[in-house]
C-alpha cells in the first residue's frame, strides 16, 4: 500500500470496506439520535415546567451544568460501571450530556415569549393548556429547535469516545487507524464520516430550526 | 437543607432516568437487547478478525442476535467482561496467558498439553467457562530485530542478545512489562540481563517501530503479518521463556445452556486456522487497508462456512 498516496489509500478503503463503513456511520448516527430523543422526551417537559415554576429554574439548570462539566471519557466510564461494556453505557452518557442544551434552551425559549401575549391569550379566555399549546410551543419552537441541534452535534462527538466501551460506531475505525501500519488513511476514513455526519445534521436542524419560527413566515 | 434535597432528589431522578433508559433494548441497535450473543474482542487485530468470524459463523447457522464488544484492553479485562456477564464469548483467549495471568500459576514450559488441559479443566470448574480445543494457532510473544541488526551483532537466539542488551533500546508490549509469571521481571531472572532502554507501546506500533530504525529490538506476537512484509528476523527462545500460547474461542457455560446452538457451531472452527492462515489474514488488515469484518466474510466464503464439518 506504501506506492499510494493519502487520498488514494482513502479511495482505496472506502472500496474495500463500504459496507463496514456504512453500517457504523448508521449505528454511530443511531445510538446519538436515541441519546438526543430521550433527552428530549425528558428535558423538554422539564424545561417547560422550570419556566413556569421559575423558583425551581436555578437548581435543576445547575444540575445540568453539573453534568455538563464532567469531562466525557470520565462520564463514559463512571456509567460503564454500573451498567457495564456496550451500547447501552453510551446511549446514557449521551443522554446525560443532551440534557443541558435542551432544558436551558426551551426554558429560554419559553421564558422569552411576551408576557402581553400570554395576558391577552388569558383575556381570550384560554386554559393553560391551550396557552401552552397555541402560544408559547409554537412561539418558542425554533429555540428549542436550536438546542436539539446543539444536543445532537455534541452528541455525535461523544458517541466517537463509546468505541472504548465496545459500543462500535465510527469510533472503533478511528482507534484501529491508530493500531495500523500506516492508519493515515484509516484515522481520515473514520473521521470525516463523523465529521460530516455533524455538519449535516447541523445542516439540517438548522433548516427546520428556521421553518419552525412563526416569525419568519 | 430543603436545597440540599432538591439537588439529590434531582440528581436521583436523572440516574434513575438513566438506568430505566438501559433497561430497554433499541431497535436497530444489536446489542441493547438482553437475548443478544455479546462477543468480547480485544484490540488486536487477530482478536478483531476471529471475534467477526464468530459472529458470521453464529449469524449464518442460527437466528440468533451478535454483537462485538470491541477494543477491550487486555486479555484480563476480556476476562472480566466474561466473568461478570458483560459478555458471552471471547474471541480468542491463549492458554499460557490464562494460566500465569488469570489462574496465577506457574507454567510447566516444556510441556504443551499439560498446561492447555490444567487451564480447560479450572475455566470449567472455577469460572464456569468453556475453552474450546484450539484454533489451530498459537501466538507467542517473540523478540524481533531487523536483519541488519541481527547481522551486525551477530543474534540468533535471545541469549545472545545479553551482550549487546545494555546498549539496546526496546519497544515492549505495556501490559507485558507488569505481568507475573511470564513478565519482564521474570524474563530478568530466567535470562540474566535487562535491556537498556525499554519503551512501553501499545503492540501494533511496534513493528513499524522498529521497521523505520525507531527501536533496535521489539517484542511482538509471532502471528503478526508484517513479520513477513518486513522480512523482521525472530530471535530463537532458547531457554523457553515463553509458555506455549494455543489459542481457542472461550465462552460460558450460562451462554452455551441458554443457546444450546452455539457449541456445534464454535466446535466447526477447531483445528481449522493455522500459524499461515492467521499470519495472512493479519497482514491483510494490517496493510492492505482491509477492515477485520470484511477480511472474517471473505475467509468464511471461501471456506463456505466450515459447512459439513460438525461432528
Amino acid at each position: 500500500m506504501a506506492h499510494m498516496n493519502l487520498l488514494q489509500q482513502l479511495g482505496y478503503y472506502y472500496q474495500q470496506n463500504g459496507a463496514y463503513v456504512l453500517s457504523q456511520f448508521t449505528r454511530h448516527f443511531l445510538i446519538s439520535i436515541y441519546g438526543v430523543l430521550f433527552a428530549a422526551i425528558i428535558g423538554i417537559p422539564i424545561g417547560i415546567f422550570i419556566a413556569h415554576h421559575s423558583k425551581l429554574s436555578a437548581e435543576v439548570i445547575a444540575i445540568a451544568n453539573v453534568i455538563q462539566t464532567v469531562p466525557s471519557l470520565a462520564m463514559l466510564s463512571i456509567i460503564m460501571i454500573g451498567l457495564g461494556l456496550g451500547v447501552n453505557t453510551v446511549i446514557v452518557t449521551v443522554f446525560l450530556y443532551a440534557l443541558l442544551p435542551i432544558i436551558k434552551n426551551t426554558y429560554t425559549g419559553m421564558r422569552n415569549v411576551s408576557p402581553s401575549i400570554l395576558d391577552s391569550g388569558k383575556g381570550m379566555g384560554m386554559t393553560r393548556w391551550q396557552i401552552l399549546r397555541m402560544v408559547e410551543l409554537p412561539l418558542s419552537l425554533s429555540v428549542i429547535m436550536a438546542g436539539l441541534r446543539n444536543a445532537l452535534v455534541l452528541a455525535i462527538g461523544i458517541t466517537a469516545i463509546g468505541t472504548f466501551v465496545g459500543a462500535g460506531g465510527l469510533g472503533d475505525i478511528i482507534i484501529r487507524g491508530t493500531n495500523a501500519t500506516n492508519g493515515g488513511a484509516i484515522i481520515l476514513a473514520g473521521a470525516l464520516p463523523t465529521a460530516l455526519m455533524a455538519i449535516i445534521s447541523d445542516t439540517v436542524l438548522a433548516w427546520i430550526e428556521k421553518r419552525a419560527d412563526p416569525t419568519q413566515k | 437543607m430543603r436545597k440540599f434535597k432538591k439537588w439529590i432528589l434531582g440528581i436521583i431522578a436523572t440516574v434513575a432516568s438513566g438506568v430505566l433508559l438501559a433497561g430497554c433494548g433499541f431497535p436497530g441497535l444489536s446489542g441493547s437487547s438482553s437475548d443478544t450473543v455479546r462477543i468480547a474482542s480485544q484490540n488486536t487485530t487477530e482478536q478483531q478478525i476471529m471475534a467477526y468470524v464468530i459472529q458470521d459463523m453464529i449469524q449464518h447457522y442460527s437466528k440468533l442476535n451478535t454483537t462485538i464488544i470491541n477494543n477491550l484492553g487486555s486479555g484480563t479485562v476480556s476476562f472480566n467482561a466474561l466473568k461478570n456477564n458483560q459478555a458471552d464469548i471471547s474471541s480468542i483467549r491463549f492458554t499460557g496467558t490464562d494460566l500465569t495471568t488469570i489462574l496465577g500459576e506457574t507454567a510447566d514450559r516444556g510441556n504443551v498439553k499439560a498446561t492447555d488441559d490444567k487451564v480447560r479443566s479450572q475455566f470449567n470448574s472455577k469460572y464456569h467457562m468453556t475453552y474450546f480445543p484450539s484454533y489451530g494457532f498459537a501466538d507467542t510473544y517473540a523478540f524481533m530485530v531487523t536483519q541488519k541488526t541481527a547481522k551486525k551483532y551477530h543474534l540468533n537466539s535471545i541469549s545472545d542478545m545479553k551482550k549487546v542488551a545494555s546498549k539496546l533500546t526496546v519497544g515492549l508490549d505495556q501490559t507485558w512489562l507488569e505481568r507475573k509469571g511470564d513478565g519482564y521481571d521474570d524474563f530478568q531472572k530466567l535470562y540474566g540481563y535487562k535491556f537498556g532502554n525499554t519503551y512501553p507501546m501499545q503492540i501494533g506500533l511496534v513493528y513499524d517501530a522498529l521497521e523505520s530504525g525507531k527501536m533496535d529490538a521489539i517484542l511482538g506476537y509471532s502471528t503478526d503479518g508484517r513479520i513477513g512484509s518486513y522480512d523482521l528476523k525472530i530471535l530463537k527462545d532458547d531457554r523457553n521463556f515463553f509458555p506455549p500460547y494455543n489459542a481457542s474461542a472461550v465462552a460460558t457455560n450460562k451462554v452455551l445452556k441458554e443457546h444450546p446452538q452455539l457449541k456445534p457451531i464454535l466446535s466447526r472452527l477447531n483445528g481449522k486456522i493455522d500459524l499461515k492462515t492467521m499470519q495472512n489474514l493479519n497482514y491483510k488488515v494490517d496493510n492492505n487497508l482491509v477492515e477485520p469484518e470484511v477480511v472474517a466474510k471473505q475467509f468464511l466464503e471461501q471456506h463456505n462456512y466450515f459447512e459439513g464439518s460438525d461432528k
